[in-house]
This record gives C-alpha cells, structure tokens and sequence, in this order.
C-alpha cells in the first residue's frame, strides 16, 4: 500500500522477478481514492553511497509536479559480490483540484557488482511501456559505458558543474549521442540553471529597436558562486554562439576576450563571488548597461537597463533555485530539443576544458 | 502563431527560450478600470504574467475611468483585487514593482478632452518607461459605450501608432445583438481601427483544453480518419452552469443564454470540433477554416426553430439542496421577462463531412452541475457477434471545465468464463498528469495580444456569420404570431424535458454528466 504523503522510503522489498506483482499488488491494498499517473520514465543512476535513501527524498518531491514511473539505481559496480536488490513504492500527493491522491511508482535498485552493468536487463526491462526513458546520470560517465543503454535512452538529464574533467565527459556524452543517431536529448543541469537568467538577458533585447546594442557590445562581466565557473562560461558560451562571437584571447586571471563578426573586441570577466551560482551578469554596450542580478529576497531577479539619459528602473524576474528538485523540475517542464546548448559548449569548450578553469591559449 | 519563429530570429537570444511570440512592451489602456472585469480578471492575470516573468518589464497599465481616483488609490485598489483573485499568492516584492507599472487617467469616455490628456500621458510614459509607442487598449465597458471611445481615441490620433510601433484594441463581447447590431459595432470599430488591429476576445479559446481540441484533431494520426459522417453519429457540446444571473440581470435581460453563450462560446467550440486542417498555424489559416465552418451551418426557418431549438427559463427549484428563486424573481428582473435562460439546439452542418451528422447544443443556467464539454459519438459497431443483445457506441469526451481532460469509452469484455460485454473509459486528466496548473485564459489571452497573435481571437467575418445564423432563430423567438413556446424548468434539472425529446425522436439521449 502506498505510504501517506511525507515518508519516502524504498519501500516494500521485492525479488526482481515479482516486480510487476508487487506493484499490482501495491495499488490493490492501497485506500481511498488514488490514481496512478505516468508521463515518464525516470531512472536516476548513481554509484555515491546513500544514493538510494537520497534520491527516494527527491523522487518523492520531483513527482509532486511530474507524475512518472522512477527507477531509482544505486551501484556498486567495484563490489566483488555479485548481488541484486529490489523495492517498491509510491509516492502519493494530493492533486491541485484537491481531493483524490496522485500516486507515482518508484522501483529502486540495489546493484552490486557486476551486475551493475547490466541496466538495460535487469532495470530497462521495468520501463513503463510505451512511455519515453530520461536517465539521470549522477556521476561521471565511465569509458566503458555499455553502448546498449543508448538505445533505451530518450533524455539523458546530467550536471556537468560536477564533472571533473568536461572535455572527455562531453567527448562521452556527444558518443553517445552518436550512438543513439542524435535521438538522445542532451539535458545538462548545468545549462538549466542558466534558464532564468537568460530569459533575464534576452528579454532585453525583444524590441527591435535595441537591437544595434548586439553590434556595440564591449564587455560582459560574470559574478559566479564557489564552484560555478563551469556555468558562468556556459552563459558566455550561450552570448557568444547566439551573437556569433568568436574566441580571441583567453588569460589565466578569469577574464577573456572574444571578437564579434566586425572582428571588434568585447572583453569578458569572470568573478567568483560567494553567493548564487550565478550573481550579477553586466553587459556593457557603450554608453547603455544591461544588468541581471539576484534580488535581496533571494528567489528573484532584479533586471534593469541604464544608460546617459536613462535611469536605472529596477524590475523583478523569477529566479532559478539552485535545489536540485527545483532544477529537475524546471528541466522536465521544458521538453523538447536543446540545440542551442551544443552550440553554446562549442563557442566555449576551449574555456570548459580542464574542469572549467580558463586557460591560455594564445593571443 | 508562426510569428514566434520570426520575432526569435529576430532576437537571437530568444532562440530556443520559448516556441510562442514574444509580447512586446507597451501601454495597456483599461477603459471601465474599475469595473469588476479589471477587478476579477485583467488585473490578475497581469500581475501573474509579472510574476512568471512572461510581461516585458516595460509594460506600463493605464486604467481609464470616469470615478476620480489618484494613482495610488487605483493601486490599493487593485492590490486587493489581485490577492483576493490571483492564481497564485501575492509577493509583496513583485507586487511593489508592478504596482510601480500602473496609473489611473480620469476622464468621462465622452469627454474629448480626456482623450487629448490621455494622449500626452502615453507619450510621457513612451518616454519614461520605454513603452516604445506601443499602444493596447482595452474595452472593458458596454458596446454602448464603444462608439465614443472609439471616435475620441481617433480624434487624439491614438488609433495610429508611429512607425515601427503599433496600436490595438481588444474588445469584449456581446460583439453586437444581431447581425445588424455586430455589423455596426464592427463600422464604428472600423473606422478607428483597422481588422489587423483589431482582437475580439472569448476567454473561452484561451482555455488550454480549447486550444488542446486542434492537437488532438490534427497531432495525432487515429482521430481524423474517423472524424466524418461515416464514423461518426453525432455530437453533443454541453454548457452548463449551477449559477443564476449573479447581479447580471440588467444584461441578461437584453441577451439570454443563446445570444451570450451560443453565438460567441459554443459556435466557436463547434468550430474548432468540425473545421477542416488549417494549411499552417497561421492566425488567419485558422480563422478561415472556423469561418468556412459558420458558413455551412444551415440556416433554420421559423418552422425548423420550432421543431429545433427549445428554450427555458427556470423556475423556483434547488440547486445543491438549497432553494432557488426562479429568474423572474432575480434582481433587475421583469416579472414576465422571456428571456431564455436555457437553450437546446439540434444544428446542421452542410458539408462533405459533417453531411447528417446532428449536433446536440445545450447550455444553460441553474443546472444540477457546472461543466463544458463536447462528445463525440461515434456509430455503433455492427450488431453481429459480441453486440447482439447490448451494442453501446464509443465516445470521445473533451472535458473544458472543470476536471480538464479527454475520455473515451470503449467496450470490454467482463473478466469470466462468459461473453459478458461493459463500455470502459480510458480517461485522461489534465490535474493528474500534469503538475503544472494551466495559466488562466486571460493571461494567454492578454499576451497574444501584446505578441500581436490573433489566432485565438474572432474576426469580423466569423462574428457576423455565427449572428447570420442566430438571427432567424431570434427573429422566430419574437415574432409576434406562432412564436415558440418558452417552457420552464425548475432550477436544479437538467431543462425541460423538450430538451430530451429533442434527441429522442432522433433515438438519443444527452449524455449524462
């Protein structure tokens, strides 16, 4: 039976062959008035311990707004014993008409050992038929990524704020989005906490009549928190591709130059500012200053235009949360392709490289 | 709806951030500021586009009204509208910098010289909030009062906007009483603003589940093979509500529920349930189908009114277990008023498709329920082998308020060692499948407009020909000899019972909801 609302646990224990069982059985002794609901399937990987315990709490709060099937795999994959462990459960929340109870399935996965490399057997074979795979994959890709799993995977949803090294994790990643034929959608968390702040950015810009500013831009500058460089040279990535700049000169000391498609220089900084991921973003076109920055409130953007014969008025944005709940719930919510984020790597991947520290690369 | 794709070419950073047109920034005028329309729905839905973000921050709203009222006092007064109405929770944050974004401009719609002032204001506001001359205005008032506004408006010259800029009016229904009425609403409009710039709204095509019905026809392959005459049986749109007149009186009086529910919500629901697949998704793709669906509605003779259309008026009755005055006894009421307050029609629609499938229509007030929704009937599968002795037909069910969503029933077979056949219904529901409350139809409303989408607005030519087809049924309602009769229900059922033989003799029944 599925638990009230507010206790995420695994859940009941199960043998993998009575998975399907156990889950029918779930909702045959749940009470009341409850229905299940799937949009998805979401398998989220992970090898840190505690994972399973961990994730549970936020599969519980992710299908309050995105009901799925989640297939949550904790591994082990070093482990010498070769063991497979299995639990079921829901997550019930009350719907916003009020009333009846919303429930989402979870199937979590204990994977020591070899088996650990065994997801399209033993966990894809639990998918909610018909219905699309995201896997979020936690960790770093290993080299030795099992070239099937591609087939199954529909979103492949990452951070790479938490990479170590981007440039071979990309290199994996673009794999395999090979493998699949380009079918797997890239979702980095990454670039997902960038939403707000570029809507911020662009909105600047919706009018026509601002848009000579492209041509006049001569600096940005980027106020990042400890740990989120990776994401404020995504943003840069993002300026660059969208405007069509081009890499020129990148210093050790957190500032670059790019040139536009007039070969004219716009100078770029990058400051690491303890706070938001990421803090006030500046874009500096002559004589007007563009100006994203987190509000005091906390949860809102502070936006505004100045200029010679123009005050500063500030207006207020949504702001991303940085919670991860927050960033997969927003990230589910948008669907659809993410071209623009390739593109945006691509006119920064010199700067990614080497765990997102700009480096030299001659003037 | 293709001119997202343009304006994000156009912005280079929008790429990629959103499919829809970008609303640009501009001055929202409110003429009837402070009537309960601004109050309970304008206000709110723009203080909820502030607080997603979707409303560029330049957007400045002018409330144009004849009470004298400083800017300050409109603000308070529109703050606890807003916390009282809002979808979502007032933020004291947002709620002090839109505040900063609204004004009030006193003036009586008569007063020319109200006009004039209201002219400088918007260039002051151009130039201190970046509206870049862009110009919405808003008529929340009676069409009575249209032709003033309208004539002031052009005589400051606001009905033309600088180059680059542009001017819009969105008016709200009734868009006329009859055909004659609709055509003049539409020459004194005409004469200050184009068609182009002109957006007649009906909240009711901001619905997400109105907008849905196109996806549904057109997104998935199994539906439109089947949706002709030689699948289909008939089709039911329903319209009910619990609620009587609600202070209403005084309008209801002058409308009924033909004129205020089926000219403008009901035909334009039809209209998205039975016109053919637009050629791209362009606004006026999409109007000239709907429109060429009007068209072919048959037009009914006084003698086919009286056999097709029945109205009621409720009586004294319950509604909930609580009693119920009949409508004669509501405020602002005559005591032997005709007015309909139900309405029951059997439609025709002359094309190759629609060729002799009936459409059912009923809407009205003090009904056991409220709800909106359109079925699908589909016909019956031949009467040999499980269907011998029961044979139900499938039907698709469009839920558009409340419990938004899609169902369709099927049969099955029971679980045992007999043939023991049970219509199922797969169900779909919108609450339940996603997280994400809906924006309110005002707010997606209120944004085409700015982003200059009128796809789901009604254009002149739709709104004349659905009067062209009210008209005569009007006209059989009040004529003088052999006007049909207006029969009475009690408040709390679902009309009279003319309503059920208008389907009976046809051998069906309204769908029991």
């Amino acid at each position: 039976m599925p638990p009230p609302s507010g206790t995420y646990s695994l859940g009941q224990p199960v043998t993998i062959s009575d998975i399907g069982a156990e889950l029918k059985k779930l909702w045959q002794e749940g009470e009341g008035a409850m229905t299940r609901a799937s949009l998805i399937n979401l398998a989220v990987y992970s090898e840190r311990p505690g994972s399973l315990e961990k994730n549970t709490q936020l599969i519980a709060k992710i299908t309050e707004n995105h009901s799925c099937r989640a297939l949550v795999i904790g591994a082990t994959p070093e482990s010498k014993e070769d063991r497979i462990e299995a639990w079921v459960n829901a997550h019930c929340h009350v719907s916003r008409e009020g009333g009846k109870q919303i429930c989402s399935e979870q199937i979590s996965f204990s994977l020591q050992g070899p088996c650990a490399k065994q997801l399209p057997s033993i966990v894809f074979s639990h998918l909610d038929s018909d219905l699309p795979l995201y896997l979020w994959w936690q960790d770093d890709f290993p080299n030795d990524m099992d070239p099937q799993l591609w087939a199954w995977v529909d979103r492949l949803i990452f951070d790479s704020q938490t990479w170590k090294d981007f440039d071979k994790q990309m290199r994996l990643v673009e794999t395999a989005e090979q493998e699949a034929r380009q079918r797997i959608v890239l979702c980095d968390l990454n670039w997902t906490r960038l939403d707000k702040v570029r809507y911020a950015l662009a909105q600047f810009f919706d009018h026509p009549a601002s848009h000579h500013h492209f041509a006049k831009m001569e600096s940005v500058t980027v106020n990042f928190g400890p740990g989120y460089k990776s994401a404020a040279i995504l943003l840069i990535g993002w300026l660059a591709a969208q405007l069509k700049w081009k890499t020129n000169q990148q210093h050790m000391n957190g500032s670059c130059r790019f040139l536009d498609s007039n070969d004219r220089k716009i100078d770029i900084e990058l400051r690491e500012k303890s706070g938001n991921p990421i803090g006030e973003v500046i874009l500096n076109s002559q004589q007007t200053k563009f100006c994203v920055k987190p509000a005091k409130c906390g949860d809102l953007l502070e936006v505004s235009r100045s200029g010679e014969n123009e005050t500063a008025k500030p207006q207020m944005m949504p702001a991303q949360s940085n919670d991860p709940v927050d960033l997969m719930t927003q990230e589910l919510l948008r669907g659809g392709q993410h071209r623009i984020y390739l593109r945006a790597v691509n006119a920064v991947r010199s700067l990614l490289g080497n765990g997102g520290s700009p480096t030299r690369h001659g003037d | 709806m293709n001119r997202a794709a343009e304006q994000s070419q156009e912005n280079p950073l929008r790429e990629g951030l959103t499919n829809r047109a970008v609303p640009q920034p501009c001055s929202i005028v409110i003429f009837g500021a402070t009537g309960d329309l601004t109050h309970r729905k304008l206000l709110p839905a723009l203080y909820n586009l502030a607080a997603d973000g979707e409303l560029p921050p330049a957007v400045t709203v002018i409330g144009f009204a004849r009470r004298p009222k400083t800017d300050d006092e409109f603000r308070k007064e529109m703050e606890q509208s807003v916390k009282e109405f809002s979808r979502q929770a007032v933020r004291d944050e947002i709620w002090s910098n839109f505040a900063q974004s609204l004004f009030y401009h006193q003036s009586d719609f008569a007063d020319e010289s109200g006009f004039k002032t209201l002219a400088d204001r918007l260039e002051k506001v151009d130039k201190e909030r970046g509206t870049r001359g862009n110009r919405l205005f808003y008529f929340a008032v009676g069409p009575e009062e249209f032709e003033p506004i309208l004539k002031h408006l052009k005589a400051a010259g606001l009905n033309k906007a600088p180059e680059g800029s542009w001017a819009r009016v969105i008016v709200e229904k009734p868009f006329g009483r009859d055909l004659d009425s609709a055509r003049e609403l539409n020459r004194v409009i005409s004469n200050s603003f184009s068609e182009e710039q002109t957006y007649r709204i009906d909240h009711f095509l901001g619905k997400e589940t109105a907008q849905n019905i196109l996806v549904l026809r057109f997104a998935n392959a199994i539906f439109e093979p089947l949706w002709n005459t030689r699948y289909i049986d008939h089709v039911q749109i329903t319209a009910a509500e619990t609620l009587g007149v609600e202070g209403r009186g005084g309008y209801y009086e002058t409308a009924g529920a033909l004129r205020d529910m089926v000219q403008n919500h009901l035909l334009q629901l039809l209209c998205l349930v039975g016109m053919e697949a637009p050629s791209d998704l362009r606004a006026d793709s999409i109007r000239d189908e709907k429109v060429k669906l009007v068209r072919c509605l048959r037009r009914m003779s006084p003698g086919e009114v009286a056999v097709d259309v029945v109205r009621g008026q409720y009586a004294e009755g319950a509604i909930n277990g609580k009693p119920a005055a009949p409508y004669r006894k509501e405020e602002r009421i005559a005591p032997d008023s005709k007015i309909e307050t139900f309405v029951a029609l059997r439609l025709n629609i002359d094309n190759w498709r629609w060729w002799d499938v009936p459409i059912y229509m009923r809407v009205g007030k003090r009904l056991p329920k409220s709800a909106t929704e359109i079925s699908v009937h589909f016909k019956k599968a031949p009467m040999v082998l499980f269907n011998k002795e029961t044979n139900e037909a499938n039907v698709l069910v469009i839920r558009i308020q409340p419990d938004e969503g899609i169902s369709l029933r099927m049969q099955a077979k029971i679980p045992g060692s007999s043939f023991r056949i049970e219509p199922v219904k797969m169900d779909f529901h919108y609450g339940t499948t996603f997280g994400k409350a809906s924006p309110e139809a005002y707010e997606r409303l209120l944004l085409d407009a700015m982003s200059g989408d009128a796809t789901l607005f009604a254009r002149r030519d739709e709104v004349e020909e659905a009067w062209a087809f009210i008209d005569p049924i009007e006209k059989a309602w009040s004529a003088k000899k052999d006007a049909p009769e207006l029969y009475f229900y009690p408040a709390g059922t679902w009309g009279p019972e003319q309503a059920d033989e208008l389907l009976a003799r046809d051998g069906r029944a309204w769908r029991r909801l």
